[in-house]
This record gives C-alpha cells, sequence and structure tokens, in this order.
C-alpha cells in the first residue's frame, strides 16, 4: 500500500507524543536490558526508547502470541464444570518495530484469521497499535530484502518512522495510524516534497547496503516443492542441528503451539503454549508411534512450510521474513539462509 | 538500565552456564528470553533453556511448611516446622545415632555452603554430601592432582577456537547443548575431532576420527594418546637421542589422534560424565591431565581441560564443601589454614572427620536434612535407598516441589525455586553468576538460604545472614578461590570466573588403572548403564510439560524398562523394538524388551538409568558386565 499521506515530527517533541501514547495504551518498545541487551518491553518512560539499535533477538511476536498464554479458564461449577474464555484486550502500542518484525506479525494475523479465525489472537491484534521504525542501516544478519519484508515496510503498519535528521517523518498506512497523528493535534505537520524525497533517498541507500545479501528462496522453493532434495542432504544437515527450538521460538512467523492444562486454584487453566517442530515430541502420538521421529524429517518439514509452494499459494510469502534472528539463535549451523544455499546447491559443508 | 518485565538469571538444567530472561505473567513465570551479550550463550539457548520457566509454574510446589502429625503432613507454621526440624534432628543425636547432610546440583551456592555449615558447624557432623558428587569430583580431582592444581581450565568459548577437540562424549547433544555447540563451532571453523565413545552420537558423526570403546575403556585410550603424544614430542625434539619404543598395540587412529593433538596450538579435552565408570574418575582425569602436560597444553592459553558436572551447580555444590572428606574451597579435612578461617567465620570450629558418602549414610543415619534432591533417584541403588529413607528416625527436607522424599518427611520445609531465588551458581567452566527471582515464592515457601540460615541459628550456630548476599560474601571471605569475585562483574556483567584452585602439591604417581571386561564371541555383549545423565530424573525437566514428553511416552510405554541396541545386533538376533529379550550374566539374568538406538556400538546393551533395578540382577552390582543375549522360547 501506498503511504496515504506523511507527516513530520521535530525530534525533540518525540518524548510528549510518547507520553500521549502511553496515557492511551500499554507502549512497548526496544529498551536496554541487563548488560545492554535489546529487548522489547513495556516502557515506563519515553527516555528509555531506543532509536538507534539492533533489532532485539527476541522479536516482539510474543506480546501477540504469548509462549505461554492462558487461553480458558476452567472451575468446577454446580452443574459440571464451567468454561470462560480469556480475553486480552489491552491496547498496546509496539513501537519502533522493525520491517521484518512488521511483515511477521502481517503474516501471523493472516494465519489467524484465515480458516478457523483465532479470536484469541485477533482480539490481542485489534487492540495493538503497530509503529514501525525503517532501517536506513540495515542489521548486519538480516536479508529481508530476499524475502520483499524490508528495509522499509510496504504494509502492515498503522504508521511508519524514518529518521530524517532533525525531523522523525511518518507515513500513515491504517485508518488508525491516521487517527493517532490527528489525536496528537500539534505535534506533527505535513511532510513537505523535499522530505518525502529524503525518506526515498535513504530507502534506496539501504536497499544498495543490503544488495550483497542473498537468500535465494525461488530456486529452493523450486527444488522444496518437487521433493528434489536428497534425502542424503537432510540427513547430513540434520546433524548439524541440535534441536533446541529457537529457530521456532525467534522466527516472527512461526507459531505452533501446545495445549496444556495449569491448575489454578481450585480450577484449570487452559493454556495454549509455545512450541518446536524441531522437537521429537512435537508429533508424538498418544499410542507412542512417531510419524517424524527422526531429525532429518522434522528439518524437512520445517523448511517444506517456510518456502515450498504450496504454502507460499496459500500464505502469500514465504515463511520467513528475512530478519536474521535464526543465524544468531541457532544452536546448530541449520539457519535459514545455510539451508536455503544448501538446498540451491544440493551439498552441505558443515 | 532500565527495568523489563523479565530479570536476567542463569540458566537451572545443566553446569554449562547460559544465561537467559525469566519473563512472569501474574505472578508466574510464563516464558523465557537469550540474551545477545551473555559471553557464554551469546543469544542462543538449548531446549531446556527455552523451558527454564515451565518447572516452577506447571510442577506441583510445596507452598506451607509441613509436620507429620498422626494424620500424616500437616501444615504448621514457620516456627512450627523450624522447630520440629531441629528437634527432630537432636532428638536422634541424643539417641547416639548420626545425622547427616545432603547439598545438592539443583542448589544455589549459598545454600549449599549454609548446608556443609550446618553440617560441620551446626550439627558436627562429616556426613555430608550430594548424591552426584561422585560422578565428578572425583574426575576434577584427579585433574587438579594430575596437574598440580593448573587445571581444570579453559572455557567452552575457548572450545570454538581450538585446533583438535577430544571429546571423551556421553552425549553432549543430550546432556550439555552448548559444550555440543561449542564443539560443533570447532568443526565448523575446521577443528579436527576426535569422538572416544561407546556411542556413534551425532558428534562422532562430525568427527575426523572416532575411537570406539567398551563402557570403561576410555583409560585404554588415553593411555594410547599419551603414548602417542609422547613419540611425536620425542620426534620433534632434537635433543632426545632415542625415541621411546612405540607402544605395542596402539591402534593407529588413537595413534593419529595423538599427534594431532600434540601438534596443535589450541586443543581441548572435553569430558563428559558418562566417561568415568565406577571408581574410574579419578585415575582417569590423572591420566587426562597427565596427556594435557605430556602435550605442553597444560596452562597454556586456548587449551582446555574441561570435565562436564552432570547436573547445574553440582561444581559449586563441590566447592562449597558439601562432600564427606573436604571443607569449603574444596581444602582436605586436615588444611590448619582452612579449619582456622572456618572457625572464625563460624564462631565455632568445623568438624572435621571423614563423613560417609551419601549411599552409604542411608542406612547408617537416623537422621537426615536434604536439601533440594530426592536422593534414590540419583543413586545406584533406588530401590535400597528409597527403603532406608522411610526407616529415619527425622527426614527433613527443604525443596521447592513435590517429591517421593517430601512424601516421605518428617518435616517439610517449602523452599522458592530457581525463578524465585536469590544466590549465585558455577558453571563447568568456573563462572559465577547471580540467580535472580522473576516472581514470588509460592504461598509461605522461603528462599532455602534464609530457612538454612534459621535452623543453623536454632542449632546455635551463629547466623546472622540478612541476604543471599551476606551469605556470599562469607563465602568469599572462607574460599580463598572465591576471594577475589567482583561483585559489579556479577551485579551488572555476566559474572565472574574463578580461577583454578592453585595446588602447589607435587604431582602424584599415575595410578593404576583396571580395563572393563571385553564381550567376546558369538551372543556375548557388555551391558552397562546409560547412566549419569538422565533426561527425566532433573525435576526441573520432569515437571515441564514441554521437555518431559519424549521419555515419559517411552516410560509409559515401558513402564518395566527396556534395554537398547544397535539395528545391526537387533537384525543378527532377529528381534524388533518392542520385542522381549533375555540377558544373563553371571549374577543373574532378565528378560527386558528391545529399543533400538542408532548410535549405539554394536556389541553393546544400555539399559536407561531410570530402569537400573529391572536390570540390577544382571548387573550384580557391577557397572559393565558382559552377558549373553537370546530371544525367549516361544
Ligand atoms: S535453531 Fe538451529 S539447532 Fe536449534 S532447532 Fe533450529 S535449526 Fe536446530
Ligand atoms: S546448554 Fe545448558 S545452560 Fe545452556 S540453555 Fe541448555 S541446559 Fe541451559
Amino acid at each position: 500500500m501506498e503511504p496515504v499521506t506523511a507527516q513530520v515530527l521535530a525530534k525533540d517533541r518525540v518524548g510528549e507524543w510518547i507520553e500521549r501514547l502511553m496515557a492511551e495504551a500499554e507502549v512497548i518498545a526496544p529498551v536496554l536490558a541487563h548488560g545492554g541487551d535489546e529487548v522489547f518491553a513495556p516502557i515506563r518512560s519515553p527516555g528509555e526508547v531506543l532509536w538507534e539499535f539492533t533489532n532485539p533477538v527476541h522479536p516482539p511476536k510474543r506480546f501477540l502470541l504469548p509462549q505461554t498464554d492462558p487461553v480458558v479458564a476452567i472451575r468446577r461449577g454446580d452443574n459440571g464444570y464451567e468454561l470462560e474464555a480469556i480475553v486480552d484486550e489491552r491496547r498496546r502500542v509496539l513501537l519502533n518495530v522493525r520491517s521484518c518484525d512488521v511483515a511477521g506479525l502481517a503474516f501471523l494475523q493472516h494465519v489467524h484469521a484465515a480458516d478457523l479465525p483465532d479470536r484469541s489472537y485477533l482480539e490481542r491484534a485489534a487492540a495493538t497499535t503497530i509503529v514501525c521504525l525503517s532501517c536506513p542501516d540495515p542489521c548486519p544478519l538480516g536479508f529481508c530484502i530476499c524475502s520483499g519484508a524490508g528495509p522499509f515496510a510496504r504494509e502492515g503498519y498503522d504508521l511508519q518512522l524514518s529518521d530524517i535528521g532533525d525531523l522523525l517523518l511518518a507515513e500513515i498506512g491504517s485508518e488508525r495510524g491516521g487517527e493517532l497523528l490527528a489525536a496528537t493535534d500539534g505535534f506533527f505537520r505535513p511532510a513537505t516534497l523535499a522530505e518525502m524525497a529524503q525518506r526515498q533517498q535513504l530507502e534506496e541507500k539501504a536497499k544498495q547496503l543490503l544488495s550483497e545479501q542473498t537468500c535465494h528462496f525461488a530456486s529452493a522453493m523450486r527444488r522444496v516443492s518437487t521433493g528434489r532434495v536428497a534425502e542424503d542432504l537432510w540427513r547430513k544437515m540434520s546433524d548439524w542441528c541440535l534441536e533446541c527450538g529457537a529457530c521456532n521460538f525467534v522466527c516472527p512467523t512461526c507459531f505452533c503451539f501446545s495445549v496444556k492444562d495449569r491448575h489454578n486454584g481450585d480450577g484449570w487453566l487452559r493454556c495454549r503454549t509455545w512450541d518446536s517442530c524441531q522437537y521429537p515430541a512435537f508429533t508424538l502420538e498418544a499410542s507412542g508411534h512417531n510419524p517424524r521421529e527422526e531429525r532429518r524429517d522434522r528439518i524437512k518439514r520445517r523448511f517444506f512450510h517456510k518456502v515450498s509452494a504450496q504454502y507460499y499459494q496459500r500464505d502469500g510469502m514465504v515463511g520467513c521474513v528475512g530478519c536474521g534472528r535464526c543465524v544468531e539463535v541457532c544452536l546448530g549451523t541449520t539457519d535459514m539462509p545455510a539451508v536455503v544455499a544448501a538446498i540451491r546447491k544440493g551439498e552441505w559443508h558443515g | 538500565m532500565t527495568v523489563v518485565d523479565a530479570v536476567l538469571t542463569a540458566c537451572p538444567f545443566c553446569p554449562c552456564g547460559c544465561g537467559l530472561y525469566l519473563q512472569c505473567d501474574d505472578g508466574k513465570p510464563s516464558g523465557v528470553a537469550p540474551s545477545r551479550h551473555h559471553p557464554i550463550s551469546q543469544s542462543r539457548l538449548c531446549a531446556r533453556g527455552w523451558g527454564a520457566h515451565e518447572a516452577p509454574a506447571w510442577g506441583e510446589r510445596l507452598t506451607e511448611p509441613l509436620v507429620r502429625r498422626a494424620g500424616g503432613l500437616t501444615p504448621v507454621s514457620w516456627g512450627e516446622a523450624l522447630d520440629a526440624a531441629v528437634s527432630g534432628l537432636n532428638d536422634v543425636r541424643a539417641t547416639g545415632k548420626a545425622v547427616g547432610v545432603l547439598g545438592s546440583a539443583r542448589a544455589t551456592n549459598e545454600e549449599n555452603y549454609l548446608a556443609a555449615r550446618l553440617a560441620r558447624g551446626g550439627l558436627g557432623t562429616g556426613d555430608l554430601d550430594s548424591c552426584l558428587r561422585g560422578t565428578y569430583l572425583p574426575l576434577a580431582r584427579g585433574i587438579s592432582r594430575g596437574s598440580g592444581g593448573r587445571a581444570p581450565q579453559g572455557s567452552l568459548v575457548e572450545i570454538e577456537e581450538s585446533e583438535v577437540v577430544i571429546l571423551f562424549d556421553g552425549d553432549l547433544a543430550r546432556s550439555h547443548p552448548r559444550a555440543a555447540f561449542a564443539v560443533m563451532q570447532a568443526v565448523a571453523r575446521g577443528a579436527r575431532l576426535v569422538t572416544v565413545s561407546c556411542l556413534r552420537t551425532q558428534l562422532a558423526r562430525l568427527a575426523a576420527t572416532h575411537v570406539r570403546v567398551a563402557p570403561g575403556g576410555q583409560q585404554e585410550v588415553v593411555a594410547g594418546l599419551i603414548a602417542s603424544v609422547v613419540e611425536a614430542v620425542a620426534a620433534e625434539s632434537m635433543t632426545e637421542r632415542r625415541a621411546p619404543e612405540p607402544a605395542a598395540e596402539m591402534a593407529e587412529d588413537v595413534k593419529e589422534a595423538g599427534r594431532w593433538y600434540a601438534q596443535a596450538e589450541r586443543a581441548s579435552l572435553l569430558v563428559a560424565p558418562e566417561a568415568a565408570v565406577g571408581n574410574s574418575g579419578e585415575a582417569l582425569g590423572f591420566a587426562l591431565a597427565s596427556l594435557s602436560q605430556a602435550a605442553g597444553h597444560l596452562g597454556r592459553a586456548g587449551s582446555v581441560v574441561l570435565p562436564l558436572p552432570v547436573r547445574w551447580n553440582l561444581r559449586g555444590a563441590c566447592e562449597m564443601g558439601v562432600g564427606p572428606d573436604v571443607l569449603p574451597g574444596l581444602r582436605p579435612l586436615d588444611d590448619q589454614a582452612a579449619l582456622d578461617r572456618l572457625a572464625r567465620a563460624w564462631g565455632r570450629p568445623p568438624a572435621s572427620p571423614v563423613g560417609r558418602d551419601a549411599a552409604a549414610m542411608l542406612g547408617a543415619v537416623g537422621g537426615l536434612l536434604v536439601v533440594a534432591e530426592d536422593p534414590p533417584s540419583p543413586l545406584r541403588h533406588e530401590r535400597a535407598a528409597r527403603e532406608a529413607m522411610s526407616q529415619l528416625d527425622c527426614l527433613v527436607v527443604l525443596d521447592a516441589f513435590m517429591t517421593p522424599t517430601v512424601r516421605a518427611a518428617h518435616v517439610v520445609l517449602p523452599i522458592a525455586s530457581h525463578a524465585e531465588c536469590e544466590g549465585t551458581c558455577t558453571s563447568a567452566d568456573g563462572r559465577v553468576q547471580r540467580v535472580r527471582p522473576c516472581a514470588s515464592p509460592p504461598g509461605s515457601a522461603r528462599p532455602g538460604w534464609l530457612v538454612l540460615a534459621e535452623l543453623s541459628a536454632r542449632l546455635d550456630l551463629p547466623s546472622q545472614f540478612g541476604s543471599a548476599g551476606e551469605v556470599l560474601a562469607e563465602i568469599c571471605h572462607v574460599i580463598p578461590a572465591y576471594q577475589g569475585l567482583d561483585h559489579r562483574a556479577l551485579d551488572h556483567g555476566w559474572g565472574a570466573v574463578v580461577a583454578p584452585k592453585s595446588d602447589a602439591r607435587p604431582v602424584e604417581s599415575f595410578p593404576q588403572v583396571a580395563g572393563a571386561q571385553r564381550a567376546a564371541g558369538d551372543g556375548s555383549y557388555l551391558l552397562t548403564l546409560d547412566g549419569v545423565f538422565d533426561w527425566g530424573s532433573d525435576p526441573l525437566v520432569a515437571l515441564a510439560p514441554t521437555l518431559s514428553r519424549d521419555f515419559v511416552s517411552k516410560r509409559k510405554l515401558f513402564a518395566g524398562g527396556f534395554l537398547e541396541m544397535c539395528s545391526e545386533d537387533a537384525e543378527a538376533l532377529g528381534v524388533r523394538p518392542g520385542w522381549p529379550l533375555r540377558v544373563k550374566s553371571r549374577h543373574g539374568e532378565a528378560t527386558l524388551p528391545v529399543m533400538v538406538r542408532r548410535e549405539l556400538e554394536p556389541g553393546l546393551l544400555l539399559v536407561p538409568f531410570a530402569f537400573r533395578e529391572q536390570a540390577e540382577g544382571v548387573l550384580g552390582g557391577d557397572d559393565v558386565v558382559a552377558v549373553q543375549a537370546t530371544r525367549p522360547a516361544g
């Protein structure tokens, strides 16, 4: 979607603007945690918000899809068990989310709205405003350009901010984004053509910086979708995975879960909990049979879901936004770019 | 610095020392996030690390002090419970029976230190141990003796830079994933990996050379490596007149591995806990130090000699003095300077007799204080241990979780879990890190250090600790290696590394090693326990819904136990998974269903540690036995 309009805000007034946001909603932004770790967290004051930072290794997806998410309260009532859906409609603003994560959230929205709409997810998402901060200096491990998810977002945001010197330029991506600006009357003014051009230049420059990054999804997709990846290649690669599940947990597009009941007072909470397709028990059946007992089959499955044409058609994009997080967290060497390259070349070096 | 909805703490499972953020929602731990700048984990965590929030939130928690009354365990006030614990233990002592104390690899340094202090200072007993100590301390001690105190040395991160890694493997990918990753990184960067194991594990498949050994046969390989190193070094040395006689039967792969090790600039020796079978730990450790010394790697920057404790804070527990024959700081019991230092700090001289180890204590003592452990589950003879526990006159248990030991207790003192307590832990490579609470303990549970301090005070051992930090201050005061701990690094950085103990005693002579009997002939196998590391016996795994699924399902299917063999052997015997197999040793026989494990070497049968009782008739107390395996008729 083309930006409807753009406005600008003087940087020295950003704090006031964020205070306004905080009055209306929980504002979640990248901040510094222990020892300089960058994390997304609810802020207590505008000064905490980071504006120049490496994207946190833990994506903001957990605010919409927590690792442990109580979805139903179960109580013993007079007439048997009583069930009550747990709905979280807390208003949140996700501030300074990078374009890869914006694409990830758009993907999750699509998945949870399709087929059987997932109310728990959708209500949280409906109460969440997404403010993107574009990437003029692409991050060291990212390859968003290969999956079309960055360095500037094209859709999926309410506002997209770009740093143009003394000013922040805000593009409006949704009605809600427009309202956000309207409500803060006096802070923003319409952008000039020169300011718009400046933002355009930033994007061109960032794209050039990213042009070295190559994760050739298309050719990997051809091979994966037509079963032209040798079994032996999966086997070799699987020896370089320690099945930690981190690739799934930090992936902005992964959403698989398990369901567990937890004691809570004299009742239970039915929780949705993160699960990983790389865990042997992910497909364990009650009989004890496991259709994907071998790690090579699990890796194969993961990449089939991520890059096959079948899923591309269903979801409208590959299941990867190029954030580079799996490269950073992999407790092995089988991250997305490495495996895509191996599939393309038909060989694995280790 | 910003306060966020998560706290940085140390991963509570294995001793690799990863850091992670524990998140908390509605008063309960709810998730985990990795730390990018943590020097060990560096954005990475294994499956268990990612599940560190689960056991505290999902496990059955102890929320109030309990005392056994006529009707069973009954809730009481803290004051009553502490009095009952102390009077119970004192009553036992008054009858002339011994009382013992068990610390734990699952407890913090502060808890372990106070347990040791309470035993030697408050109860005046040397019956003090942790159940897993025997899997680590002998090995570490052997390495220390063999190196004049200059090892263990090096860190997991340094392994990644090694040119040669010799791994005495159990199955690091399962037991110590961060260490496995370090090995993998080294290989990816071009290092030569040598694995020595009876399993062709995942890492063995990445190895340049895999040396297969029978369980307990690691020592022979080390001896071979030493011979090869000596030969290689002599060949290089111009002053040496005559190269030593090459060891007659040295296998070519061992010889080559020794040459690689001798020639490398930076090389690592990494020892999984399974490598030391039975009581061979100290001898193996000594031999490893000798190997490192022969090749010139001992004390060399970048070279690593590291034994891996089997569970979280086992190294810390040992260093805090939880053991029948050591004082805090691993000082010998007759170290007068250490005794004096302790006496000054405690206001009372420590009792310094050699005590009984955990297994020997059960059945010998009348009273027992247990900190965060279900002793029978890691001990070799589980049934006998449980029986002995049930015979105790007074069993006092501090734990965060409900365990069979808690059910058998006379006094139950509920303490905070790793997610709710303050303290420190010590990793395999000696990094001391803070454990930080992300939530309050449930109900009226209290921090373990506080409960131990209160018990100590009731035993007239001065214990004026206002915080876990004050306990650490005393630790730093009495344990020389911990003296230099930089508190800024603990609080704001990523912990501080304790230097290897500098022990100036002369290197002792090479101990004699008894090799394991080898299986020979047709239908004969070696049967042993797949021991020490058992994924499911850690309550933090067993109580975590995501982490416990695999072994729960396997153990449900085969509740009576099973044995594992490789597919070639299964084929040769004509058995399929789930089919029964009869195994017969000189001690006796048993019939167990078979599971196929791809990674096993042919000729080997493994019984998971959890099913040791089912195989006891065949093992007869041995660690490795030769057996005949046959398909039962019919
Ligand atoms: S992050 Fe790497 S090691 Fe962990 S499960 Fe994924 S591919 Fe395997
Ligand atoms: S490797 Fe060990 S310390 Fe690291 S996350 Fe896994 S269990 Fe925790």
